[in-house]
């Protein structure tokens, strides 16, 4: 019996010595110096977006809720019932952040995933967008992942005010949001309107948002959006193709035409502007102009790995010109 | 409510019990007719297979790009099946998958369990977790006060 008492008591001693570091880390979320507004960037003076609307998350519906509420923002008519189909994930009780972005570009709006600093939050909000956050209430290892919506920020009471779950104005204090938002690697989405530009545009992130729209079957908005990013990169070639494709798309031939002609004045080896201008080109008709353009890439595309794809196009010229001779 | 699917060789995310051979073959019917359109939707978002896409054109150093092509029709039905196990409704499913990039779909191919998913409350079995150390903490402070 003694024996069985104290092999019991030094289990316990070793529990409660795990028990105590467990819950130090709960309490101190395994960081021990509270970072502060400052260390992350400059913050302007307290700034609320107290227009934005707010929706109530049901049970683990906070995916659907926050999305509903920056759609609304950004002008977009839908409901709650309907966002919920289209992110919510009963079996795993949550929703995906691609699916986030998914559903926003179904809207024909243009997920942009903002620099992972503060002050491309707090530029948002001062252009008049909340911010769609994904926050770890939790811990790294036992993660309670929630999305929320930033609408102001108060760089002298050191706070950020959010619409959250069920909280229409949950006022967080800023290391705790720093802390929580940490976790999730910075994941904050800002939702443009096509043909708006970020507060603080990164170019390749504004890319990368544009193309999803392009690829996700949504020209238009893909079309504004290139715009808009040529207005501050105007001699980007990305930026160039993007529009050409996206009036290709629409079946503005001629637009797409001069433009992937631009494309070719800034760099006459590029493969996919003379590909895509040869497709331009047999789509009006205009074939032995096609094919010289696609013949001409032919010749620079030994080892390329775009070399099928232009293979298919001559495929493609060659048939329509034999179609035409018959 | 969705059952989620037998019979596919993913991680199955809860119980199939209840799961009758009937509904079983109902729901495998419905998984075909949405890859079916899936199929459809992918050949019509490739009808202009020869113009290169903006994203394709900026990464076509890395691979062949008609390979990319067919990788990202196979991550396109299995995303669409995962979310059908997964619960969605079957009819939402369509313009769920047809929104997400091939660059999403590759990331999500097979994976879909191990993805981050914002649930926004406390799960009863985090707070249950949570309780029991406390409460052992407790117990074993009286222990050491007996010593």
């Amino acid at each position: 019996m003694a024996v069985g008492a104290s092999q019991l008591t030094n289990y316990s001693k070793r529990f409660a010595q795990i028990a105590a570091l467990l819950i130090f880390l709960i309490l101190t979320g395994c960081s021990i110096i509270p970072p502060v507004l400052s260390d992350y960037g400059p913050s302007p003076s307290p700034l609320e977006l107290v227009d934005t609307p707010f929706y109530s998350q049901q049970e683990f519906q906070c995916g659907p809720a926050a999305l509903m509420t920056v759609l609304t923002a950004s002008g977009v008519e839908t409901t709650l019932a309907d966002v919920s189909r289209q992110v919510y994930l009963p079996a795993r009780q949550g929703s995906l952040q691609s699916e986030m972005l998914a559903a926003s570009r179904a809207a024909e709006r243009v997920p942009y995933v903002l620099v992972p600093t503060l002050s491309s939050i707090t530029g948002e909000l001062a252009t008049g967008r909340p911010v769609l956050v994904l926050l770890n209430l939790g811990v790294s290892w036992l993660p309670r992942w929630h999305y929320a919506v930033v609408v102001g920020a108060d760089a002298d009471r050191e706070q950020i005010i959010l619409r959250s779950g069920t909280d229409e104005r949950r006022v967080m204090d800023a290391s705790v949001f720093l802390r929580t938002w940490r976790r999730s690697d910075f994941w904050a989405v800002s939702l443009l309107r096509p043909g708006e530009l970020p507060a603080n545009p990164d170019r390749s992130r504004y890319i990368e948002a544009v193309a999803g729209l392009e690829q996700t079957g949504h020209p238009q908005a893909a079309r504004d959006a290139w715009q808009a990013g040529l207005s501050i990169w105007p001699d980007n070639a990305v930026l160039i193709f993007g529009l050409a494709n996206a009036q290709y798309a629409l079946g503005n031939l001629s637009a797409a035409e001069l433009l992937y002609l631009d494309m070719l004045r800034g760099d006459a080896a590029s493969l996919i502007a003379r590909n895509n201008l040869a497709m331009t080109l047999v789509a009006q008709g205009r074939n032995r102009d096609a094919l010289e353009q696609i013949d001409s890439a032919l010749e620079l595309a030994d080892g390329s790995p775009l070399l099928e794809e232009l293979l298919d196009t001559q495929r493609i010229i060659l048939s329509a010109v034999n179609g035409a001779s018959n | 409510m969705q059952k989620p699917i037998v019979g596919y060789s993913f991680n199955k995310p809860k119980t199939t019990r209840g799961t009758s051979m009937r509904s079983t073959m109902l729901q495998n019917f419905v998984v075909r007719l949405v890859s079916l359109s899936l199929l459809s939707l992918g050949l019509l978002q490739t009808s202009g297979a020869a113009m290169i896409g903006t994203q394709q054109g900026i990464q076509s150093g890395a691979q062949a790009a008609r390979i990319v092509r067919i990788e990202t029709i196979l991550a396109r039905d299995d995303v669409a099946r995962q979310l059908v196990a997964f619960g969605v409704d079957p009819l939402a499913v369509q313009s769920r998958v047809a929104n997400l990039t091939d660059a999403e779909l590759l990331v999500l191919e097979g994976k879909l369990d191990k993805q981050v998913a914002g649930a926004g409350v406390i799960g009863v079995i985090g707070v249950v977790f949570l309780v029991l150390i406390i409460l052992e903490f407790v117990g074993v402070t009286d222990i050491f006060k007996r010593v």
